[in-house]
């Protein structure tokens, strides 16, 4: 092990002396979904060639459903990765000793959305219904709200009827669940787009119910970040990437016609990405890549409060660091 | 020849020892490895040629547990991260503190989803033999549509039979049924095929009806190849069962639970898991070569 670190340190020395001639610093940036405008700050900061000068060769490697960029990282397949704050502090008390550097989303996009003939006006109704959720990590909002509403999740008359549905909006158009977790930027909008009008449904956004986690923010190993050499890789990394991100907030549409050239599947259309990326501004605006401690905090407590199977099981040391966004930001 | 053949083997240990001593040099933890690798081997090999009749169980046991030891042994000396491979001893230890969740989810994926499809998707399967054996007109007609269901991927049918069979374990059935028909049908047309024509005339000089040569000739004939086609869905009812739940499944069952678990790195649960479905598989192909060696005693295949 101590081994290997070493051999890390010399190439990380060595890139840095490469970078003098001229050579750049390579980052392997893992995203934790498919190209879309939801990532459109580090695609915009890559055609824009902002990490060009900061003298960054940046490699942003598209994840998908069965893909958990922590375990990327961990496996050496990439340098940084954007991940939920569950998923990462889980992953963090599961032995994998990841750090949060910078956090460009102050808000959180995650809100269920419901049927309003099911008679679901408040929370508080959601009792004897059918909620369809994401798992693989995004479940641990929802459970933490419903455990400080006092409503079971194993079903029957008091409490939710829990399934967990594909990343889909079907099960909610079929009718299978009353209720579904969508993004304010993504799935709501499929739902829209399936012909469902606005009014015929209610929507409950985790930010307004006090239980929202962050979301997207960027996390590194904790042993690379005691080199003051990618400490300094990172900070370049995020100054380039905050400059991507307010480039894309002043000129959504351009942004969103950037995310659509990378878009490898060529699965993503163009009217979806650019309502994309007006909701995703909504949710960048106001940060500048530092991580708000309270925020951090509300995290935590909703996680620790996360029913009878908490997420994690005690509050995390050291999940965050303010070093890379104070070197990146200046103080 | 003889003389030869233990010279070798008195020479084996040296050369063992030359080995590990080698890989001392290189890394004393990989030669660490080694050296239990060929102890271990060195006792097997003693004990199965000393023939005793215990060593028949004794032998696998020793090399399964061998191998169990240099896992944990690997992942230790290399401070392999849980993440990537837990040892074997954390998954033990996963194992036996979530029994209750390993066997609920037991209940819901094997009995209730892959056990009610095999029974289904087999009878159904055999049932259609038993037309196609009657009719050629069927048999062009059937078995490509069998073949056509057998090619469907998994993830293409799962999530579809989610909507049109619901979260429950209706969805996970039609999975399993998908997934065992074909190999099954297969198997049990050739079976059907397998009495010769002299057997046949037998029982038609005997002036038995169609029905009394089926059971009194042709499915006893047929019964090696229905047990191959059992004991291959098995495998593959555990599988479908198991995959089909990643797909939408209400908040127990197997698939379920390696899903969510890979989702927060607990690998030694997913581990746990991967433990129950081995186990439950061998446990079920068991059964069926019980069953086989029951009823087919009077095989060549089955002769001791």
């Amino acid at each position: 092990m101590k081994q290997l670190t070493m051999m890390g340190a010399a190439l990380l020395a060595s890139g840095g002396m490469a970078m003098a001639d001229g050579h750049a610093d390579e980052v392997n940036l893992q995203l934790q979904w498919v190209t879309q405008a939801q990532f459109a700050g580090y695609y915009v900061a890559l055609e824009n060639g902002y990490y060009d000068e900061e003298g960054l060769a940046v490699n942003i490697l598209p994840g998908g459903p069965d893909i958990a960029p922590p375990q990327v990282l961990a496996g050496g397949g990439a340098d940084v990765m954007l991940n939920w704050m569950p998923s990462a502090l889980a992953a963090r008390e599961r032995g994998l000793p990841v750090v949060n550097i910078a956090q460009p989303f102050v808000r959180s996009g995650l809100m269920l959305t419901c049927w309003a003939d099911t008679g679901i006006t408040e929370p508080a109704d959601l009792a004897g219904h059918t909620v369809a959720h994401w798992f693989f990590g995004n479940e641990y909002p929802f459970l933490s709200w419903m455990s400080q509403l006092g409503i079971g999740v194993e079903g029957g008359e008091d409490g939710v009827t829990l399934l967990q549905a594909g990343f889909n909006v079907d099960p909610l158009l079929q009718r299978q669940a009353d209720c579904m977790s969508t993004m304010t930027y993504n799935e709501y909008w499929q739902v829209i787009d399936a012909g469902v009008t606005p009014e015929e449904l209610v929507t409950f956004r985790y930010e307004e119910q006090g239980v929202a986690t962050l979301e997207d923010g960027i996390w590194a190993l904790e042993e690379n970040l005691e080199d003051p050499d990618f400490v300094d890789k990172m900070a370049r990394f995020v100054r380039a990437s905050m400059r991507g991100w307010a480039w894309a907030a002043e000129n959504p549409d351009e942004a969103a016609m950037i995310v659509l050239d990378y878009d490898e599947t060529g699965a993503q259309t163009e009217e979806h990405q650019l309502r994309m990326m007006g909701e995703i501004a909504l949710l960048v605006e106001g940060g500048d890549g530092r991580l708000d401690e309270a925020a951090y905090q509300r995290t935590v407590d909703t996680l620790l409060a996360g029913g009878s199977d908490p997420v994690i099981s005690e509050a995390p040391e050291g999940a965050f660091t303010h070093a890379v966004t104070d070197l990146a930001l200046g103080e | 020849m003889r003389i030869a053949a233990e010279s070798t083997s008195y020479r084996l240990p040296f050369i063992a020892a030359g080995l590990t001593a080698a890989a001392w040099i290189v890394d004393q933890r990989l030669a660490l490895l080694i050296a239990v690798w060929l102890l271990a081997w060195g006792v097997n090999a003693v004990l199965s040629r000393s023939g005793a009749p215990w060593a028949r169980v004794a032998v696998p046991v020793i090399f399964g547990l061998t191998l169990l030891g240099l896992w944990e042994m690997a992942v230790r000396l290399y401070e392999v991260s849980p993440i990537i491979l837990p040892a074997p001893s954390a998954i033990g230890a996963a194992f036996a503190a979530n029994t209750e969740i390993l066997w609920a989810d037991f209940v819901q994926t094997i009995l209730r989803g892959a056990l009610v499809g095999y029974v289904l998707g087999c009878g159904i399967a055999v049932l259609v033999a038993l037309a196609i054996d009657r009719s050629a007109f069927l048999q062009r007609g059937l078995l490509p549509v069998g073949d056509f269901i057998a090619a469907l991927p998994i993830v293409g049918t799962a999530p579809i039979f989610v909507m049109w069979f619901g979260f429950g374990p209706g969805s996970k059935i039609a999975v399993v049924v998908a997934m065992v028909f074909f190999p099954m049908l297969v198997n049990a047309v050739q079976g059907l095929k397998a009495s010769d024509p002299m057997q046949r005339d037998l029982m038609h000089t005997y002036a038995a009806s169609p029905w009394q040569s089926l059971i009194k000739l042709r499915l006893p004939t047929a019964l090696p190849f229905l047990f191959n086609g059992l004991k291959i869905c098995t495998t593959l009812a555990l599988i479908g069962a198991i995959v089909a739940e990643f797909f939408g499944s209400p908040t127990v069952g197997m698939g379920f639970r390696i899903k969510i678990e890979v989702g927060r790195l607990a690998m030694d649960m997913v581990w746990a898991e991967i433990t129950v479905a081995a186990l439950a598989g061998s446990g079920f192909y068991g059964l069926m070569a019980m069953l086989e060696r029951r009823l087919t005693f009077w095989h060549p295949s089955q002769r001791r």
